[in-house]
């Protein structure tokens, strides 16, 4: 019975590049950014108003960028390593902790000198933020499980997780480019709670997707 | 120097496969059947040990459906490792929660008290005071309480051989005295 299940398997074989995993995570995480870009100009440009690059020319608009990409960057990171069966990654968890740290300190900062103004933390968009930036990484989030569910992760919750840090960082800096707020500890803010519901989202979804 | 070469042996015919040597990869498959066997059958108890060729089947599946994860500069005995570990996990786990008795077939519990096997025990103390301590304590482990002779002698720091004797004259006094001196 076994003898047979071998002989079946290696009649399917196929050969797999090496970095296949590596590749197809990067490809996923193009393919859900396509969509997010697309969605993003159809729904926040052409519906809600927001004009493209709204705070293009602040410094902030970089922060933002910057402060996104980087989570991005650091999903990006642990993916691979929690898509593997014997998987163990930590830095980019704590990277990514730091990094909120670090922003919600300037951010506070910045908000003191402002005399605590409430436009500082409130901008005029606080209230939908976060939910259009959970929005915002959605496809990203999906397109990721769905590779990811392929894979043979130690622990479906952390592959989740990491999938949700990819897609926050990736969804948040695509819609930074529609978002004309300009505060610090706006983006300290509302910006890592977007993030932070992305990621969640991806913990939970990923805990059961990517069971195997 | 024995695993050294299992895993260079093993990573060679994974790489082939990996580029799609077919020959190489029915060669590894089998070879992991061999192994992979008897690491299941001793983990499952006894009474799951026919599932150990399910889990073998699985984890040759695993193998072959997610390969891609399979990283070419790692050692492959820990990802082999890793995957057979996952998949008797996830065996036990969805074998633990799940009642094998249904509810409706389950022996009744208000059918039998325990007051008889309390007085039984307190007779068997009783009768065990007549012995030496030490003899009483080796027979109510080993005969009652099922520990091994070799496990009772080593708890009481004496030989397996030295204890064997007590427990055997202990008994035969025990006989003597209530048994009517039978034999």
């Amino acid at each position: 019975m076994t003898d047979e299940l071998i002989n079946r398997l290696a009649a399917d074989l196929h050969p797999v590049r090496p970095r296949t995993l590596e590749r197809r995570i990067l490809a996923a995480m193009a393919l859900g950014c396509a969509i997010t870009v697309v969605g993003a100009y159809l729904f926040l440009d052409l519906t809600m108003g927001r004009p493209f690059g709204g705070a293009y020319g602040s410094p902030m608009f970089w922060t933002k960028a910057g402060y996104t990409l980087a989570f991005g960057l650091l999903g990006l990171a642990a993916a691979p390593a929690l898509a593997r069966p014997h998987g163990r990654i930590v830095w980019p968890f704590a990277a990514a902790g730091l990094l909120v740290v670090l922003a919600l300190g300037l951010g506070t900062m910045g908000w003191m000198h402002q005399g605590w103004a409430r436009e500082e933390l409130m901008g005029r968009t606080a209230m939908v933020c976060p939910w259009l930036i959970t929005l915002t990484g959605l496809p990203v989030l999906l397109s990721l499980l769905l590779a990811l569910r392929s894979t043979a992760p130690r622990s479906p919750t952390q592959a989740g997780t990491a999938a949700g840090l990819v897609a926050a960082g990736f969804g948040a800096l695509v819609y930074a480019f529609y978002c004309g707020e300009t505060g610090m500890m706006f983006m300290a803010v509302w910006y890592t709670l977007g993030m932070a519901m992305t990621v969640a989202l991806g913990t939970v979804i990923g805990r059961f997707a990517l069971r195997w | 120097m024995q695993a050294d070469t299992t895993e260079m042996r093993l990573r060679a015919l994974m790489v082939a496969a990996l580029d799609g040597d077919a020959g190489a990869y029915r060669r590894l498959l089998s070879e992991l059947t061999r192994y992979l066997r008897p690491w299941f059958a001793r983990r499952l108890t006894p009474a799951q040990a026919s599932h150990a060729e399910d889990l073998v089947q699985e984890t040759l599946l695993a193998v072959h459906r997610r390969r891609m994860t399979y990283d070419r500069s790692r050692p492959f005995t820990a990802w082999l490792h890793a995957i057979a570990h996952h998949k008797f996990v996830d065996h036990v786990r969805h074998h633990a929660i799940r009642p094998i008795v249904h509810l409706d077939d389950d022996a009744p519990i208000f059918a039998a008290d325990d007051s008889a096997n309390a007085a039984d025990r307190r007779d068997v103390e009783t009768i065990l005071a007549d012995v030496p301590e030490r003899t009483g304590a080796l027979i109510r482990e080993t005969r009652l309480e099922g520990a091994s002779v070799a496990e009772a002698a080593a708890r009481h720091g004496m030989s397996e051989t030295a204890a064997k004797v007590a427990i055997h004259r202990g008994l035969k006094s025990l006989m003597a005295r209530f048994a009517g001196g039978a034999k």
